[in-house]
């Protein structure tokens, strides 16, 4: 028998009829996107947007699925490099931005030094830059040394653009850390790198998870950046595949929904499986704790 | 010798951080300033003459630029407005606990996780001119007799991509809203009903207040993303003049026509124009912290 006087009991009591629509209306509005691409897939391309009064195909076929992930077509070769190259991305991304913005993290949480302010807002500032004010120059000097179509340093932009955020979350979680925790290991001899490895780190995994997951993210979805900086065959990401199917071919939208679809599958398994850590993220990215 | 590498620490645990934002934002940013002095024609590569602030003038002459911030402007309205609503309504079902409350939250949380191009894709197939899926149900149910065509037309195209994007932000807005939902003591609410408020009352006197500085910065985020939407708008109509935003304009000028000092130039006025946002992005970042 659950206690009455507990908040959590009048709050499961009171599912009424008006919760059940507005949850309705939310995961229409919210699935019926993806169903529809879904349907769009599946649908053979002489039934697709004629009028008919029906919304599901008459024959559902899977060729759209089998000619991406099994064929020797074209659109498979295209779309396997895509994936690829946007996982490449990814990783470079997430090698090289984790450490970086964890450490500058630490050091603007829990360093004392003159000039920290002009570093944090110097920082914090580009986050509201628009992208077009460094790319302009950054496709000029990228092309005059040859580094356009280089996953390295596209990745090395994308670190530019996500460091602000991912810097500004970890911070936030290191000030949470007690300052006692720090100052006893301190005099048990730790130096500061000893306490950022021994104290800091093994207490922060999971804003690290966080701060990774949503730079894996942003990485996935970028789609103006590489098409400036980075859009040939062996580096365009499967962002920019996809969005060929659409526009630059003759259009089988059949193949681009099924494209689309698979293009959001690891994005969407990861918001699935750790909507903790992304949900936390997004909290302390917006508040301080 | 020991006290002196604790001094210099910091700035060596900084270089990493400096250096990247030196090379890829800060000189770039100084860069694109000094090409907006210029006459700068990739197609004329070797005349890069001093100009003064003639881009300027030629951008803030063009009938381009003006239609161009119309949309931006008519979809950082729409925008605001839909992300605002549509994320409190999605925080108040998921402020409610229950058995599939995880899943609703994983659910709401799955259109901010998507790549926006993917999102313009998806949702071009809903809005699809001829027979999608908008126009099946409108005809279906009678509302109208002959296909809509959403995507050619000015303001029923920027209504669609407003439409797009705050699906896109409004998890966001909601995850923050319901920080701000969980943050209000339940007592609050126990205590009204004591007093005999009835629950819009509580709604209108104890939530909305305690949440509003939470929307505020839902709104301020939704506010950046709708000034830099530039994906839905090319997934939706390709980049084609009807939807076009300053960040559409500034693309083709740049890298269509190639004009790099009327592009510099049109990026610096749109820098100052989003300024402003950003002077309130980063104050609602700043509230109460200390790094």
């Amino acid at each position: 028998m659950k206690d009455r006087n507990d908040p959590q009991f009048h709050k499961r009591s009171k599912i009424g009829p008006g919760y059940v629509l507005a949850s309705a209306l939310f995961l229409t509005l919210t699935l019926g996107p993806f169903l529809w691409a879904f349907f769009i897939s599946i649908t053979p391309e002489y039934e697709m947007f004629t009028n008919t009064p029906n919304f599901l195909p008459k024959e559902p076929v899977l060729s759209n699925y089998t000619e991406l992930l099994l064929g020797e077509s074209q659109y498979s070769q295209r779309l396997f490099s895509g994936l690829f190259n946007s996982l490449k991305a990814v990783l470079v991304t997430l090698l090289c931005g984790i450490p970086i913005a964890t450490i500058t993290a630490y050091t603007l949480a829990r360093l004392r030094f003159p000039g920290k302010a002009v570093f944090k807002y110097g920082l914090l500032i580009t986050m509201v830059i628009p992208v077009f004010a460094t790319i302009i120059p950054l496709f000029r000097i990228f092309s005059t040394h040859r580094l356009l179509d280089k996953t390295f340093w596209l990745s090395l932009v994308y670190v530019s653009s996500f460091l602000p955020m991912s810097t500004w979350l970890m911070s936030n979680y290191f000030a949470t850390i007690p300052r006692e925790l720090e100052e006893a290991a301190r005099v048990d001899g730790c130096g500061t790198l000893g306490c950022f490895f021994r104290i800091i780190l093994p207490n922060s995994y999971p804003i690290l998870i966080s701060a990774a997951l949503i730079m894996f993210l942003s990485a996935w979805g970028q789609y103006q950046i590489p098409l400036i900086l980075a859009s040939s065959a062996n580096t365009k990401p499967v962002s920019i595949v996809t969005s060929e199917f659409m526009t630059k071919d003759t259009i089988f939208y059949g193949i681009t929904a099924a494209g689309g679809l698979i293009a959001i599958l690891p994005p969407a398994l990861a918001a699935l499986f750790f909507r903790r850590y992304l949900v936390n993220g997004m909290m302390q990215g917006s508040t301080k704790g | 010798m020991h006290r002196f590498s604790q001094k210099i620490l910091p700035y060596i645990l900084l270089l990493p951080m400096g250096l990247l934002m030196v090379a890829l934002v800060y000189y770039p940013i100084a860069v694109t300033f000094s090409y907006s002095l210029r006459e700068m024609k990739l197609t004329r590569p070797n005349d890069t003459a001093f100009v003064g602030f003639e881009n300027y003038v030629s951008v803030l002459k063009s009938q381009d630029f003006w239609y161009s911030l119309q949309n931006t402007l008519f979809l950082l309205a729409a925008v605001v407005i839909l992300t605002t609503l549509c994320g409190f309504f999605v925080a108040m079902i998921l402020s409610k606990e229950h058995r599939l409350a995880g899943l609703f939250l994983a659910i709401a949380i799955l259109p901010w996780a998507m790549p926006p191009i993917v999102n313009g894709i998806i949702w071009r197939f809903i809005f699809f001119p001829g027979y999608g899926f908008i126009n099946k149900l409108l005809l279906m149910l009678g509302l109208i007799d002959t296909p809509v065509d959403w995507l050619s037309n000015r303001w029923l195209l920027l209504s669609v991509v407003a439409v797009v994007t705050a699906w896109r932000s409004a998890p966001f807005c909601a995850i923050v809203c319901l920080a701000g939902l969980k943050s209000i003591p339940k007592e609050l609410y126990e205590a009204a009903k004591i007093d005999g408020s009835g629950s819009f009352h509580s709604f209108r006197y104890i939530t909305l207040p305690l949440v509003f500085p939470f929307i505020g910065i839902g709104t301020t985020s939704a506010s950046i993303t709708a000034i830099n939407i530039f994906d839905e708008i090319v997934a939706l109509s390709g980049f084609s003049d009807v939807g076009k935003n300053v960040l559409i304009q500034n693309y083709l000028t740049t890298f269509s026509f190639l004009d790099f000092g009327k592009g510099s130039a049109l990026t610096y006025i749109i820098m100052g124009l989003t300024a402003v946002l950003g002077v309130f992005y980063l104050r609602s970042l700043n509230r109460e912290v200390e790094f």
